[in-house]
């Protein structure tokens, strides 16, 4: 009986999408036979219903296969050859759009913006990757994100970066996330997709400053593994916060450690928390002291950030195309020929007075994400002093449930056995 | 020391592919004049001149404020219409007389017994072969938008770029039928008109040809309103029609060929009757950018009179 529903649901799906094939084309494209060479776009063609819902299957099983390569079978080539297939799937069919990184802006402008119907397929995009995560650490990261996939490629001479400059670079990806929120809250720009280095490969047609910048991380990935996910990426940041809570997350031994320090160097990301020594612990006076103090410092400096962002507010504002144009049109002294922005507005009947209404709107909320920006970016700030304050105590090596991609690499290297439990 | 070099190295690649990123986001001038997906039309405005049939023979220059529509009677008189009136000229290209309207007039159509049609707006007026007001027939509607009119024996058919339809009238101005609604059963694909340019003529066996400029195709029906052929050619290239509507205005030569002329490139063309191109009339080269609605009539020996409303004149094209 649920077989019969079930196929008379495909059924139904199916021919809903045979129904687009019946459709004529009210405007014949124009042909190029003529030499004209047309303009990249910065968005691939939409894909269909069918392809839509394929995709997030698609999405849903890899990461479900993944995630059994690197909590059951504990196999690193399992996940190096789904890697391959997210960069063939995610990466050359899909156009690499859409992805994941690229949802949180989609989400956010959705959830500032009530008048944009946002497709499921990004919801889906945006949330299954974080339900993994939540329940078994940062597979999507692993092996199905196919920018992280074709990094991982080209990991072959990993060094091992300090500690201190690893917090410090990885503040990077906070501002990434802030500013991508900010931009798409405020209906300016989708910075993440603008700057996305390796969608241009997938979709044969970067620019050369895009092939350039795209060409420069895979070469950077070389020595400093997988530079625009531990660096740059904003979902990474999302990924990071989230599998600090997972449950069932990925173990350097299957079994209990035996202190070999084989694997002490496997990790190309630096995400192994070493063992610290009972005689490092620190004593319990001066912990209650550090943690008084940054119980005063945090929000110091969560302030602070909110000031200084809310100072920038209009340097932040001047990439929004209607502020912009709002400057043009103040500037008494414009001497140049309308731009087709100018001439657009000119044309479009629309007030000047009307125009700069809703340009100081813009500002205003520029103002007030300003603030919040920087307040996120001082408590980030503060939170990373205090995790390099903090001493952790721990007897074994351990993955950083935080900056652990789940690629496995490191159970290569340990020589315990799982039927040694 | 060489792994130290690298790690440094790498990170100030790292933070100068940051510092790249933030120039180009913060600092890169994002008005400008340079529009990248404009279209190129150099190359496709130049026409090879082997390709060109026809050279310039005369020319006319009404004095009509405005100019919008030519039309050709069957003693070759070439009747010119516009703002406030219609001029008449001889086969000689001579004044021969002119009345006033008063009104804008878009389109003009002369029947057998030398009756002028002229299309205002949202309805037609009559006026007899002296130029005397005879009747204004009742208007369409408010979106009517009349581009063209055509005569037979028995019938006036207006084209309605505002209605996207054309309207069968018998002669005293009663609404026969509609022609061309979108019918599948029927084969009619529907009329699409994103510009106010949409034209018709009578061919040589009294069928309707009509312009449906968002197909780049010309449809004939019979006087019943079944469709009765048609062709479409899209191209960038000469051969064909490009744009979003295209060609505005057609006219018949005496072996059933059509003149047809194009906006956005400018250029006058002939089509072999089953729309395969013949040859080039006008290049773009006569006429200023952004010319538009650049109608046409042919007389009884296949003169070809392309009427400019930029340059405010007509030219009269032969055969080379």
């Amino acid at each position: 009986m649920k077989k019969t529903v079930a196929y008379t649901v495909l059924i139904f799906i199916i021919s809903l999408q045979l129904y687009n094939s019946f459709a004529v084309q009210r405007f014949p494209k124009p042909e190029f036979e003529s030499g004209y060479i047309q303009p990249p776009t910065s968005t691939p063609d939409p894909r269909s219903e069918a392809f839509a819902i394929l995709d997030v299957v698609v999405l849903i099983a890899t990461l479900s296969v993944v995630t059994w390569m690197v909590l059951k079978k504990r196999n690193r080539n399992g996940v190096f050859w789904i890697s391959i297939f997210s960069i063939a799937y995610f990466g050359f069919f899909c156009e690499g759009c859409i992805c994941a990184v690229g949802s949180v802006q989609n989400v956010t402008y959705a959830l500032f913006n009530p008048v944009y119907s946002i497709p499921i397929t990004v919801i889906a995009f945006f949330a299954i990757p974080i339900i993994f995560t939540v329940f078994f650490g940062r597979t999507f990261c692993a092996g199905v994100c196919p920018l992280g996939a074709i990094q991982d490629i080209f990991v072959l001479r990993p060094v091992t970066l300090k500690s201190w400059l690893l917090k410090v670079l990885g503040l990077i990806p906070f501002i990434y996330l802030g500013l991508s929120i900010l931009y798409a809250a405020t209906s300016t720009d989708f910075i993440i997709c603008r700057y996305d280095p390796f969608v241009g490969f997938f979709r044969l047609n970067a620019s050369f400053t895009m092939f350039m910048l795209g060409g420069i991380f895979l070469l950077l990935g070389v020595f400093i593994a997988r530079p625009y996910c531990r660096f740059l990426c904003p979902y990474g940041v999302i990924l990071n916060l989230v599998s600090r809570v997972s449950k069932k997350h990925l173990t350097i031994t299957p079994a209990k450690c035996i202190q070999c320090k084989l694997c002490e160097n496997s990790c190309p990301f630096g995400a192994i928390d070493k063992p610290v020594q009972v005689k490092e612990k620190e004593e319990s006076h001066k912990a209650v002291r550090r943690i008084m103090l940054l119980t005063i410092i945090i929000p110091l400096l969560v302030l602070i950030g909110g000031y200084v962002g809310s100072r920038f507010h209009e340097n932040l504002a001047r990439v929004n195309h209607n502020v912009q144009l709002a400057q043009i049109l103040l500037n008494p002294n414009n001497t140049q020929p309308d731009s087709f922005e100018v001439t657009a507005f000119k044309s479009s009947g629309k007030s000047t007075e009307e125009f700069f209404k809703e340009t100081a709107l813009i500002v205003n909320k520029f103002y007030i994400g300003g603030w919040i920006l920087g307040g996120f970016l001082g408590l980030v700030f503060g939170l990373t002093l205090t995790s390099l304050s903090i001493f952790k105590y721990q007897e074994d090596y351990t993955p950083n449930k935080g900056t652990c991609l789940s690629c496995a690499r490191c159970i290569d290297f340990c020589p315990v056995k799982e039927d040694e439990r | 020391m060489k792994q130290k070099i690298i790690i440094w190295l790498s990170v100030t690649l790292l933070l100068v592919i940051v510092a790249f990123m933030v120039k180009d986001f913060f600092y890169q001038p994002k008005n400008s004049n340079d529009n990248p997906y404009e279209y190129k039309m150099d190359k496709l405005r130049h026409i090879d001149s082997s390709l060109i049939g026809y050279k310039q023979y005369n020319l006319i220059k009404p004095d009509i404020e405005q100019l919008h529509g030519i039309a050709v009677d069957k003693s070759d008189n070439i009747y010119i219409a516009g703002k406030d009136k219609v001029i008449v000229y001889n086969s000689e290209l001579k004044e021969k007389t002119s009345f006033k309207t008063g009104k804008e007039a878009k389109c003009i159509a002369i029947e057998d017994n030398g009756s002028v049609y002229l299309g205002i707006q949202d309805h037609l007026e009559a006026y007899d072969s002296n130029g005397k007001f005879l009747k204004s027939w009742n208007p369409v509607n408010e979106k009517s938008v009349i581009t063209s009119i055509a005569v037979t024996e028995k019938f006036v058919y207006v084209a309605d770029a505002g209605n996207r339809i054309v309207y069968q009238y018998d002669k005293t101005g009663n609404l026969i039928k509609e022609i061309g609604k979108k019918n599948v059963d029927k084969g009619i694909p529907g009329f699409i008109i994103p510009s106010p340019y949409f034209d018709l003529l009578i061919g040589r066996e009294d069928e309707l040809w009509v312009v449906n400029p968002g197909r780049h195709s010309l449809e004939s029906y019979n006087e019943k309103g079944d469709l009765v052929s048609s062709w479409a050619k899209t191209s960038m290239d000469v051969d064909g029609f490009c744009g979003c509507c295209n060609p505005s205005n057609i006219a018949m030569l005496s072996d059933g060929s059509f003149v047809t002329s194009e906006k956005a490139i400018e250029r006058v063309k002939i089509h072999l009757p089953s729309g395969e191109f013949k040859t080039v009339v006008a290049s773009p080269e006569n006429f200023d950018e952004g010319t538009k609605g650049i109608d046409l009539a042919v007389d009884s020996k296949d003169r070809i009179f392309v009427l400019d409303p930029v340059k405010k004149s007509v030219c009269v094209y032969i055969k080379k």
